[in-house]
């Protein structure tokens, strides 16, 4: 899976590429609207993380290049302007998905999952997991060929885990990842723990592995080989 | 009252005032005019009876016509002085005044007093008609002054209720008004004057909208590092918990620091007035919605909701509306006690949210304050009624709080 990282901020590139070439990606990173350009000109990439305020041009223009040349990288959209205009801008102009900064890494690595999943329609919408498959676009759950019962929460929960399989993530991240921005995050500590139990409960009754562990309570990981 | 009604009531009743003491000094002006007029016929008649008498030495024959005649009556001495004297007479049922001159002659050594006698009346008559042609000129001339007036106001003032119309709308929207150049130098100085205030403040407007964006920007991207970079470095930090924990409340902290930025932001972009309330917004499904996403809070909290919903469709904005139910609801679920009530009612009219208090009334003059928390409590903003205060001032609700059998009552009130 090929990504190209467009951002500017050289620190936050860095900490990108680190984080998704270790979850997998084989990752390309630039930090200039003329660079950008030159690649996506030369290469087709599975995924383009795209920031908007760049030297020398605007991220939106890049998506309307993409566009016009009917190129078919899934595009995500990362940026500082949190405004809702900018969200439904860009989503019109074409691009997947859109994240406001800040954002978790974590997040950012199940939004590009989706996309790519999405885009590719062979055999790419599973995921297997030691005994445990995911179908994405079915949104159900089998282990050793038994349907796995989940709540929405819990299918969301499994799908975040296993994307960011082998990774310690946070609470916040699942939290704000499962109930979205205008929930008190506070409040959902609790039912994260007690989804997680419940999943955990679950997989382990069809006899799946028990994967997933807690980091002292503060977060959790999922572990797979 | 308009400016022309104060205009003409002063310029009206002075012009009434200065012409009512202009007549009556002219009144008596010509009175005393014409009376001495009167008195010098009457004493070259004295001096015409002295000089005959000088002459002859006996008595003029006496010539009476209507208007005057002469009275002779012996006397004993002569009168000291000769004087004139206004008295009236009565002639049939009208009521007249004659001036009269008494003086005294000698003829033949005998003394005669003579009244000459000349009636007022034509001299009435006059006067009478002076003070009528200048009554009906007054009048004219009031008459006149009036419509000419309201014509050339009216015409005149014009521009200016234009000018003011345009200031009226000017809030909605904060562009330059450009105001147009008028014939009248003092309109087309307030029109000048009112477009380069209203260019500066467009200019101040754009300036801080962009600062408010750009600060937001710029603070977000920093926010974005730290927060990448704690995630980095949890994955390496497994299995020292201390570390992880003091990550995660590093992590804590830029996510609470990012929520207020925005917060914020959302606060300052409601003051601008950035937001156009336009859209037709379905309220009860944005409400149902809500409580369906915290229906497990709600749950896990032993609540009971209680919910009365309306189709209502009003003419609003979508993303504030969420914030606003959010909001509201967020307060509810984290201030009811465990086992508690709450209740939500939309009508046409009215969003009434209440839920089981904890403790006892809130403050009601600081709750919709910024930062304002009733207890010390740091996973809270202290903004969300704030920002249910201002999305309501934004889009002219009323929302007021009460605090009645022991629970909170936040009412709003949809009809603009």
């Amino acid at each position: 899976m090929k990504l190209l990282i467009i951002e500017d901020e050289v620190l936050l590139n860095q900490t990108m590429v680190d984080f998704l070439t270790a979850a997998g990606y084989l990752c390309e990173s630039v930090s200039t609207y003329i660079a950008a350009l030159e690649k996506i000109e030369l290469y087709d990439y599975d995924c383009i993380i795209l920031d908007i305020m760049l030297p020398g041009g605007s991220g939106l223009d890049l998506l309307k290049i993409l566009k016009k040349d009917r190129k078919t990288d899934g595009i995500i959209i990362i940026s500082a302007k949190g405004a809702l205009e900018d969200k439904i801008a860009g989503i019109e102009m074409g691009a997947d998905d859109y994240l406001a900064k800040p954002f978790h890494l974590s997040e950012l690595s199940v939004r590009i999952a989706a996309i790519i999943r999405r885009k590719s329609f062979h055999g790419q919408a599973l995921i297997q997991i030691g005994n445990i498959q995911i179908d994405t676009q079915g949104k159900s759950v089998k282990i050793n060929e038994l349907l796995l019962e989940l709540t929405q929460k819990e299918y969301q929960l499994l799908v975040f885990l296993t994307v960011n399989k082998n990774r310690i993530v946070s609470k916040n991240a699942i939290a704000q990842h499962l109930w979205g921005d205008d929930m008190d995050l506070a409040d959902n500590y609790d039912f994260i723990y007690s989804h997680i139990k419940n999943l955990r409960k679950k997989i382990m009754a069809l006899g799946g592995e028990d994967c997933i562990k807690s980091i002292y309570g503060e977060g959790y990981k999922l572990q797979a080989n | 009252m308009k400016l022309f009604s104060k205009y003409n009531r002063i310029n009206i009743s002075a012009t009434i005032l200065i012409f009512l003491v202009g007549s009556m000094a002219f009144y008596f002006v010509l009175q005393y005019v014409l009376i001495r007029q009167l008195d010098d016929t009457l004493w070259s008649e004295k001096q015409e009876v002295v000089d005959y008498v000088n002459s002859h030495h006996q008595l003029p024959e006496i010539q009476n016509t209507k208007n005057q005649w002469i009275d002779v009556v012996k006397i004993n001495a002569l009168l000291p002085n000769a004087f004139v004297r206004t008295i009236p007479l009565k002639i049939i049922d009208e009521q007249e005044y004659i001036r009269q001159l008494i003086f005294s002659v000698q003829a033949n050594n005998q003394y005669y007093q003579y009244t000459v006698n000349k009636s007022e009346a034509e001299t009435e008559d006059l006067l009478q008609l002076i003070i009528l042609v200048t009554m009906a000129m007054i009048g004219l001339m009031l008459l006149f002054n009036y419509l000419i007036n309201r014509k050339l106001v009216t015409n005149t003032w014009k521009p200016f209720y234009t000018t003011i119309d345009r200031i009226k709308d000017y809030a909605a929207h904060l562009q330059p008004l450009a105001l147009s150049k008028e014939p009248i130098d003092e309109i087309n100085l307030l029109n000048e004057s009112i477009n380069s205030m209203t260019e500066r403040i467009s200019k101040d407007y754009l300036a801080l909208r962009s600062f408010t964006e750009n600060a937001s920007h710029e603070m977000q991207t920093p926010l974005a590092i730290i927060r990448s970079k704690v995630e980095s470095l949890l994955q390496d930090a497994e299995g020292n918990k201390k570390t992880i924990q003091q990550l995660l409340a590093i992590e804590d902290a830029s996510v609470r620091l990012s929520k207020l930025h925005q917060s914020l932001l959302l606060l300052t972009k409601l003051e601008n007035r950035q937001f156009v309330l336009n859209e037709p917004v379905l309220l009860d499904a944005i409400l149902k919605n809500k409580i369906t996403e915290r229906q497990e809070l709600i749950d896990s909290k032993l609540i009971i909701c209680n919910t009365n919903i309306e189709s209502v469709i009003i003419s609003f904005h979508q993303h504030l509306a969420e914030i606003l139910v959010s909001n509201l609801l967020n307060n509810a679920i984290r201030y009811t006690p465990s086992g508690g009530n709450i209740q939500i009612e939309l009508s046409k009219s009215n969003l009434i949210i209440s839920n089981t208090a904890i403790g006892g009334a809130l403050n009601t003059t600081q709750i919709f304050q910024r930062f304002y928390k009733e207890h010390s409590d740091n996973t809270s903003t202290g903004l969300g009624l704030a920002i249910v205060y201002e999305v309501c001032l934004a889009a002219g609700f009323v929302i007021e709080y009460k605090y009645q059998q022991q629970q909170h009552i936040f009412t709003i009130n949809l009809s603009k």
